[in-house]
């Protein structure tokens, strides 16, 4: 797929462009991970469109599994410390997260 | 406009449908789709191993744990009895006041989304576009051809070791955050 890579990258950005305005502009902690996750794929789909581009496509392979795996990791535990917030203060706005607590 | 652009518009728009999407559920069904498109699009960049990932671990496992996370912080508003004014206000508990986590956000910042995306593209069409052309003349393409098992186990053996890290660091995180329940005797 080599002679889009211009058009891909631009589509890239929009999408990591979408990804970051949720994170900009919303409360919920959910959304927040629902922005960071538009973002991340957006860089999946970059390191895919290089690797296609410069001919390494098993080491662009080899680094989206990589990638998965944290992103995997990072959304079980960033979930897992909403639904406690949510346990503790009974909201899920990420400005209820502005106190601390020994 | 190529099936393999097609692809790109449309994770794009699903991108945009899962940021402005009212319900949290829709959105993360959005979410979901936006990864069976990214699979796609790895499906047709040939790269099949990557995009078996994506459809299994963000299209399934990603997904379900997001829609759990919601089902736990959004119950059936139907059910949930009503304060006599009419609003979502639960009952006080342990001395903190339980509102319904999806009130109380602004939705004019989503609805000015298109608007917003409509502006970055025009300008990415006209800034960005020329800036990856000249990235494209700075490419340098590898020689040798490698598959993906010698990459992983050959080259990349290191990043093994850092992803076990990460499990047990994550399955460690999750172990504290939920201790379970001791048994009494």
């Amino acid at each position: 797929m080599t002679g889009y890579f211009a058009l891909d990258w631009y589509f890239i950005t929009l999408i990591f462009f979408a990804g970051m305005y949720c994170m900009l502009v919303s409360r919920s902690l959910i959304r927040q991970l629902i922005g960071l996750e538009i973002m991340s794929k957006s860089c999946l789909l970059g390191i895919i469109s290089t690797g296609a581009l410069t001919n390494n496509l098993a080491l662009s392979q080899a680094l989206i599994i990589m990638m998965i795996v944290i992103e995997a990791v990072v959304v079980a535990v960033g979930l897992s410390l909403l639904v406690k917030n949510y346990r503790l203060t009974g909201s899920i706005d990420i400005w209820s997260l502005d106190n601390l607590k020994g | 406009m190529t099936y393999h652009t097609l692809l790109f518009a449309l994770v794009t728009g699903l991108a945009v449908a899962a940021v402005m999407a009212r319900s949290l559920l829709l959105s993360v069904l959005m979410l979901a789709l936006v990864s069976v498109g990214a699979s796609l699009i790895l499906f047709n960049f040939q790269a099949p191993w990557a995009a078996v990932f994506e459809l299994s671990v963000c299209a399934g496992l990603i997904t379900a744990l997001f829609i759990g996370a919601v089902t736990l912080v959004n119950p059936v508003r139907d059910k949930a009895p009503q304060a006599p004014d009419g609003s979502h206000e639960r009952p006080i508990s342990n001395g903190v006041k339980r509102e319904d986590p999806a009130d109380g956000e602004s939705r004019m910042r989503f609805y000015a989304m298109p608007l917003v995306m409509a502006i970055a593209a025009i300008a990415a069409w006209f800034y960005a576009v020329p800036f990856f052309e000249s990235l494209e003349s700075w490419a340098r393409f590898s020689s040798r051809s490698s598959t993906l098992g010698s990459i992983i186990w050959d080259l990349r053996r290191f990043d093994l070791l850092g992803q076990l890290s990460l499990l047990a660091a994550g399955v460690f995180a999750l172990s504290s955050i939920f201790p379970g329940r001791k048994t009494q005797k």
